[in-house]
């Protein structure tokens, strides 16, 4: 099936390296500079890439990046490796202060406009040639094909509620459809999406 | 159909996407049910996925400076993250994913403006779905599927019917047009082109012209969804229309008309 094949080469965060994340997280709560920068070096990239999917701002997500850092410079010493990979608690830190101004850009009176130019060009969709698209990191561009291969209304609600910030209730009234088709969808995509991800271990 | 009452809404749960009612009512439920648990734990990675399926991309070299600024102690030189010279390789995505940025706070600011809208979209999603799957082409269907929500949030979303003509009567076709945003356009039952034409979208406005759209090569059966720019500072349209014209296209119309109709009044 080509949803599995896609996400099969996506490895969240490999043992060694999470064993140098929980050596570096130490010797920075040790007071080890070196290991604040290891930190940053091996992590900003996917936390800026995430912040400024949600926020499409450039600033904003830089902002993002620099928060969670600083989090982590202050926490470093009780950081519990229980908890998980550093990389997915970076993640995680990222995505809650991306949604944070998000919600409340929201709040505000007046939306931003989109950005003219990213639409100037005709895309006639017979023509276009998908692979360009999937040149980005390897391993993100295999999960985010999972993602694409789902139903489109799957998709659609995994994404307002993972990227957008809403909420199955607030889906539901946005797409006017009820709550438990909402549920239900999500349920399924994500159960379509941890299927693949199984795989991707066998 | 009586829709299935999910009481154990880990999926929802995951992805913060509960309210906060429902989420106290999750969070005091899951401490004794193992099936939930063990849900949550084969889930997780899901989410941590998600945050990575995301185009790639460098912030300024200035934060790592300000960054590290900040750290308990000094460090060391700067090291590069990524090899220099490499192609910014997110860029061909750029344009989908700016398209479908937004669509959420628009979601909710225009939810009273739009509501309508919004259940003809699914409609045509689905259309446009159907379509799709007989191309296999679901990286073409997801693109799509960001360009019509980002068409379908647009707060001056207007739908067109078109009707097939004397030379294709049973041609159907909807569009759902943006000035900012662009247009989705749908079609169904047009006939096999013969060699050497092509199908060519004309947006016809209340001045000068008809301007083009883009070019359409329905499949096999005549269908098929397309998304087209449209420059932001053309006139609103009075009409769409569809000629037949040689392949490449022309700068004005000369074909036999196809498909005509006019934005329905929302």
């Amino acid at each position: 099936m080509w949803l599995v094949a896609a996400i099969a080469a996506f490895r969240p965060d490999a043992p060694e390296s999470q064993e140098r994340d929980r050596d570096a997280l130490r010797r920075l709560a040790a007071g080890d500079g070196a290991g604040a920068a290891e930190l940053y070096d091996r992590h900003h990239r996917l936390l800026y890439s995430l912040a400024l999917r949600i926020l499409s701002d450039e600033g904003e997500a830089e902002d993002v990046v620099q928060d969670v850092f600083l989090q982590v410079w202050r926490q470093a010493s009780r950081y519990d490796p229980a908890r998980g990979a550093v990389g997915a608690w970076l993640r995680v830190m990222a995505r809650t202060r991306a949604l944070d101004r998000l919600r409340a850009r929201r709040s505000r009176p007046e939306g931003r406009a989109l950005d003219d130019e990213h639409a100037a060009a005709n895309v006639v969709s017979q023509d276009r040639d998908a692979s360009a698209v999937l040149a980005s990191a390897e391993q993100a561009a295999r999960v985010r094909d999972a993602l694409e291969g789902l139903p489109m209304l799957q998709r659609l609600a995994i994404e307002l509620a993972y990227y957008e910030g809403l909420s199955q209730s607030q889906i539901a009234a946005h797409l006017e459809e009820p709550l438990g088709t909402v549920k239900t969808r999500i349920r399924t995509a994500m159960s379509t999406l941890r299927d693949a991800l199984r795989e991707t271990g066998a | 159909m009586i829709e299935p009452v999910v009481t154990h809404d880990v999926a929802g749960y995951l992805l913060g996407a509960l309210d906060p009612v429902e989420r106290e009512a999750f969070e005091a439920h899951l401490p004794g049910c193992a099936e939930c648990r063990a849900d949550l734990d084969s889930m997780h990675p899901v989410a941590d996925a998600l945050a990575q399926a995301v185009p790639q991309r460098s912030p300024s070299a200035d934060l790592r400076r300000r960054v590290l600024a900040a750290a308990p102690a000094a460090t060391g030189a700067p090291r590069s993250a990524e090899p220099a010279g490499r192609v910014p390789t997110w860029l061909p995505l750029a344009a989908s994913i700016a398209l479908t940025v937004a669509v959420g706070g628009y979601a909710v600011r225009l939810q009273s403006r739009v509501t309508d809208l919004e259940v003809r979209l699914a409609d045509a999603v689905q259309r446009a779905s159907a379509a799709d799957s007989l191309m296999a082409d679901a990286r073409r269907t997801a693109f799509e599927a960001q360009s019509a929500m980002a068409v379908l949030a647009a707060p001056d979303v207007a739908r067109i019917d078109l009707r097939g003509q004397v030379a294709a009567p049973n041609a159907r076709a909807r569009a759902l047009w943006s000035r900012d945003r662009g247009m989705v356009f749908t079609v169904s039952n047009l006939p096999a082109l013969p060699g050497g034409r092509v199908y060519q979208v004309w947006v016809v406005t209340a001045v000068g012209a008809p301007l083009s759209a883009g070019l359409l090569m329905p499949d096999a059966s005549g269908g098929g969804s397309v998304y087209f720019a449209t420059p932001a500072d053309i006139p609103p349209p009075v009409a769409l229309a569809v000629t037949i014209e040689p392949a490449g296209g022309v700068p004005a119309p000369t074909g036999a008309q196809y498909l005509v109709g006019t934005p329905t009044p929302l």
